[in-house]
């Protein structure tokens, strides 16, 4: 590749990668970030001498200044400041890419980029960045050694001396324009390069330590989900869709979360208040009930639900029996936290502290963030036995009446179901699965909604259309269930989710967002109940075998590990792979010192052994060592190249040798020369100036392609008269 | 016997370090944006500012192991042309050799030291391949004559990325012998009657030995100096002298008043001073040159001076051998006597006009320059 051509395109590639670094995470308004780069693309032809520059200098000097004034006036208007600067950013880059003329420009072009860099990492978090990045520290080293070669050839090779003439300059086009200075190998080697220097800059990223105490990565909007929201408004019409948008990541032992495992409820807000329709959070209902524990790096949550306060100890002992997932949630537009139903213990850095007015219900947590955020729960996943549900018993505390709560609309005709269902049931168990049951059986799951009008929608569901989404389901369940007399609540989380055989964990999409109920038994606590039919309960699935859908799954690993070791890596993050990185140390040494006492065990117990197996070897050291050979002979030193005229002088000696003039190991060269030409043998003198040459080439070190030649002719020289003579002696 | 030990060197040569490291405008740049951008991750707890953080540190060590390979393994010959004249450029021919059998090296600067001062402008080597040899050359002018010796070489590199200036500094003792500048001169017409031994103007066979010279045509091989044409490369041939060549004495006075002596040892010329020394300069120069001139046309010359004394000779090596003389020639007090002239030889005797001097010699030509 032409020099020249080498280098631009290693400056455009670094320059592209940090331009889609900044825009690519939604920093510039699409049409903006679009603009720029057509315009960078076609900045490639700009040049000189195609274009002279200087004619378009004043243009685009009077373009910056507008853009400077639009972005203060911007910026002051908006508050924005960054996503301006951002702006005024693609517009400086674009404008240099314009106006390359000399070596300034380029350095010029280089800081931008990196400025670009600096405010993509603000303004974009996304995988799309770590990409982005590893294309700009390839590119990057491309671009800036070859930068340098070329300024040090403009500085440097501009003057040629010459003894006989004054001195000339050099055309630095013609160097610029030259395959011969990078090649195939060049790009290799940086590549190389670039790779340990990828390698240094990810060591020293986990190395650093993270004592930082703010997070200023910009607030991204939360996602705004098809299925999960923190309130249900029951009505409307449509067609509802999946979404497939990755929301939450899950590692947990892959026995709970495998394609085979019972569907894990991701339980998230719960409601008690059902009104028109809506279901919400009445101000009396009973509040989280909880223990905090704050340390310096984490804060842990314990959950009462409806048990006692434990101590810490205690605590450490139950997570022990617990199923502990490593969740990362993505910013939703929701502030709850998910966990497996039914989560006992939160954990989550110690920075990311709930804001003080939030006011947490239901058994509900919440804890603000405004991009992903990666936490630990503790679960319950096993349910209380039928048996013992049927037999629990006990006064339902007073704020749990909330739990009861029924509006006046709801229909006669639905209250008459909720008795016809659980008539001759005496237990709360058997009563809520009758209806259970009867929803089951007796309606149709549909994303399809019809709108109930004036109606009471679950009357609607449950009378008319005969149809509906997990929604109707669990607002008809809880409302028949509160008519019968159980307390029941509304819970919405998400439900399933896909198992990523890559990395082992399971990757929970909006389409995924469910909703079900959690029914209050006296002495058992809350059990959860979902009465959405369990053949149309997971929609989306647990993830196909088609290429498509791994392909999609190793790219969601790759934004997972994305997520979890650089946008969430934290101090506490840092000293568990420390802990880790230590542990294997300690194994390794661990082995080595057993691995060392049992050899020494070994020659002490069977040190006849050791003895008829090392005497062998010591004896062949030995030999070696008498007869002054090297004992590991590849490590010696490597022996001196050949010059080209050696190799010729080598040559002629065994034509010598052949045609009977051997040189014995006592013989210099000189010494036969004169010994050839004292007898008068043929070739005599060739072989002496030969021999001279010899000398001069080997070790005079002389690196002369004259002598080079003229050794050849000797040599042809040589062979012709040894021919001769032996055609001659036939 | 007795054995000497090595010798070591000076306490303060050990420990310096080996490579010198010195910043460029870039390397600052980057100093400071790392340094920024530190400040930030830590303020901020931005990952992705630890992440450009960690590059940009990466990015500074790995030019510096880049530079250290290239730098190893370099070695630098320096050949200066064979005659040196004050006040004349003169190429430098700096040859350097990458002796790594795999790696290329890239933009490599050479350049000369005295001390640790840097002679002239820089070598530059573009690129540099594994096991390969590339030869350039800077031009530079003494303006003396005298010995120079440049106290070794300095090899430098701002490969990859010109974050820093990485030098080595080796010690390799070069001597420049620079001879007296050339000045034009009109060959004075010999005066004396007894004009020595006849002449022929050519060279001769088989008198004294000459010099060598480049082998031509026709010329006999036995005439051929093998070790000499084995030291150059090219065949050289031996000359004989002329055993009927002209005789010339060439005596110039190098005496100078002690007080410029002094002058000249303390480094504190006064404008007065400068006059005399450019005096006796301008003479040894006038005296250089006639013995170019005389030898070229095949004279036999000597040369006379305080304190040195040329035996007659012809040919190169003679005229090499009295322009070393005279470019070595020190400033003596005039009570330094001067060889005896050869009677009945021509002599031309050059003195320096504004310098007085007691004890000069009588010549058949007196050169007041």
């Amino acid at each position: 590749m032409r020099f020249a051509v080498a280098h631009k395109a290693a400056t455009y590639l670094m320059v592209g990668s940090a331009y889609v670094a900044l825009v690519a995470g939604g920093g510039v308004a699409p049409a903006i970030a679009l603009a720029g780069l057509v315009a960078l693309i076609a900045s490639w032809w700009w040049e000189a001498p195609h274009v002279r520059l200087e004619r378009w200098t004043r243009l685009w000097t009077a373009g910056s200044i507008l853009a400077l004034v639009y972005s203060v006036v911007a910026s002051v208007l908006t508050a924005d400041f960054l996503g301006v600067g951002a702006q005024f950013l693609v517009w400086l880059t674009v404008a240099k890419a314009y106006n390359r003329r000399a070596a300034r420009d380029w350095q010029q072009m280089y800081l931008l980029a990196f400025l670009m860099l600096v405010a993509g990492s603000v303004l974009n978090p996304d995988l799309t960045y770590g990409l982005c990045f590893l294309a700009f520290v390839i590119a990057s080293t491309w671009a800036l050694t070859l930068f340098h070669l070329r300024r040090e050839m403009e500085d440097n090779l501009l003057v040629k001396h010459a003894a006989d003439r004054a001195s000339e300059r050099v055309e630095v086009r013609r160097i610029l324009e030259s395959r011969r200075i990078v090649d195939g190998r060049f790009f290799l080697g940086t590549g190389a390069l670039s790779f340990g220097v990828f390698l240094g800059a990810a060591l020293v990223f986990l190395a650093l330590p993270r004592v930082g105490v703010g997070f200023f990565l910009k607030g991204r909007a939360g996602l705004t989900l098809t299925g999960f929201s923190d309130g249900v408004k029951l009505g409307g019409h449509g067609v509802i869709k999946n979404d497939a948008t990755v929301v939450m990541r899950i590692e947990m032992p892959s026995h709970y979360g495998n394609r085979d495992a019972p569907e894990v409820h991701w339980r998230g807000v719960a409601f008690d208040r059902y009104a028109r329709g809506q279901w919400s959070r009445l101000n009396t209902s009973p509040r989280t009930q909880q223990t905090l524990e704050e340390g310096p790096a984490r804060d842990r949550r314990f959950l009462l639900w409806d048990g006692p306060a434990r101590p810490a100890r205690a605590i450490d002992e139950l997570a022990a029996g617990l199923v502990r997932q490593d969740i990362w949630l993505e910013p939703l537009e929701s502030d709850v936290l998910f966990g497996a139903s039914k989560p006992r213990i939160v954990e989550y850095a110690h920075v990311l502290r709930p804001r003080r007015s939030m006011v947490e219900r239901n058994d509900e947590v919440r804890l603000d963030h405004a991009s992903t955020i990666h936490y630990t729960v503790w679960s319950e996943l096993a349910q209380p036995s039928p048996d013992e549900l049927r037999g629990s018993a006990g006064k339902l505390p007073p704020a749990y009446r909330d739990y009861l709560q029924l509006p006046p609309e709801i229909t006669p005709r639905t209250r008459e179901l909720a008795r016809t269902l659980t008539a001759g049931l005496t237990n709360p168990y058997d009563q809520a699965m009758a209806i259970k049951a009867w929803l089951g059986n007796n309606l149709r799951y549909t994303l399809v909604l019809a709108d109930p009008g004036r109606q009471e929608p679950v009357d609607f569901f449950l009378f008319d259309r005969k149809k509906g989404h997990c929604e109707y389901f669990a607002s008809a369940f809880a409302v028949l269930a509160r008519a019968a007399g159980i307390p029941t609540r509304q819970v919405n989380g998400f439900l399933g989710g896909e198992w990523n055989e890559y990395q082992g964990y399971v990757a929970v999409r909006a389409g995924d967002a469910h909703s079900w109920d959690e029914v209050f038994f006296p002495g058992a606590g809350w059990v959860t109940f979902d009465p959405t039919p369990a053949a149309d309960l997971d929609v989306l699935g647990r993830g196909g075998a088609g290429w498509t859908e791994r392909l999609g799954r190793f790219l969601d690993t790759m934004r997972f590990h994305w997520n979890k070791w650089v946008i969430e890596y934290d101090l506490a993050s840092q000293l568990a792979l420390f802990k880790q990185v230590g542990g294997v140390f300690e194994t390794a040494a661990g082995a080595a010192k057993r691995g060392v006492v049992a050899i020494g065990r070994s020659l002490y117990a069977d040190w006849p052994i050791w003895l008829l197996a090392a005497t062998p070897l010591a004896g062949w050291l030995w030999w070696r060592r008498r007869r002054h050979q090297p004992v590991f002979p590849r490590l010696r030193s490597r022996p001196r190249p050949r010059v080209p005229v050696s190799q010729i002088y080598d040559e002629v000696a065994r034509q010598l040798a052949r045609a009977g003039a051997p040189r014995d190991a006592a013989t210099t060269p000189r010494e036969l020369a004169l010994a050839l030409t004292a007898r008068g043998a043929v070739a005599a003198a060739p072989v002496a100036e030969l021999t001279e040459l010899y000398y001069a080439a080997e070790w005079g070190r002389r690196d002369d392609p004259a002598a080079e030649q003229r050794a050849a002719a000797l040599a042809r020289e040589i062979r012709a008269a040894l021919d001769d003579a032996r055609r001659a002696s036939r | 016997m007795a054995t000497r030990e090595p010798a070591r060197l000076p306490w303060w040569r050990r420990y310096r370090p080996p490579r010198r490291l010195s910043f460029t405008r870039e390397g600052r740049l980057i100093v400071v944006l790392s340094v920024g951008v530190g400040f930030a991750a830590i303020n901020t707890g931005n990952n992705l500012l630890y992440l450009l953080l960690g590059w940009l540190l990466s990015f500074i060590i790995a030019s510096g192991l880049l530079s250290e390979m290239t730098l190893k393994r370099l070695v630098v010959d320096r050949r200066p042309p064979p005659r040196v004249f004050a006040g004349e450029p003169f190429l430098m021919e700096v040859a350097i050799k990458n002796e790594k059998p795999r790696r290329a090296s890239f933009s490599i600067e050479v350049e000369d030291l005295v001390g640790t001062t840097p002679l002239d402008k820089r070598c530059y080597f573009l690129k540099i391949p594994a096991a390969k040899s590339q030869r350039t050359s800077y031009r530079h002018t003494f303006a003396r004559r005298g010995l120079y010796t440049l106290s070794g070489y300095r090899v430098a590199t701002k490969f990859p990325f010109a974050l820093f200036r990485k030098s080595r500094d080796v010690t390799a003792p070069l001597e420049v012998l620079v001879y007296p500048a050339r000045v034009p001169v009109a060959r004075p017409a010999p005066r004396t009657t007894a004009r020595g031994d006849t002449t022929t103007n050519r060279a001769g066979r088989r008198g004294e030995f000459l010099g060598l010279r480049e082998h031509r045509v026709g010329d006999d091989r036995r005439d051929v100096h093998w070790r000499s044409s084995a030291r150059s490369g090219r065949l050289l041939v031996r000359e004989y002298e002329d055993e009927h060549a002209r005789r010339l004495v060439i005596a110039v006075d190098n005496a100078m008043p002690e007080a410029v002596r002094e002058a000249v040892d303390d480094g504190a010329l006064t404008p007065a001073f400068e006059v005399s020394v450019a005096a006796v300069e301008r003479a040894i120069s006038v005296a250089a040159s006639l013995v170019a001139a005389y030898l070229e046309l095949g004279w036999t010359v000597e040369l006379c001076a305080r304190g040195c004394h040329i035996p007659a000779g012809a040919g190169r090596q003679h005229e090499a051998k009295i322009a070393r003389a005279l470019a070595l020639l020190p400033y003596v007090a005039d009570a330094v006597p001067f060889a005896v002239l050869p009677p009945r030889v021509e002599s031309v005797l050059v003195i320096p006009r504004t310098v007085a001097a007691a004890g000069r010699p009588s010549a058949s030509t007196v050169m007041d320059v």
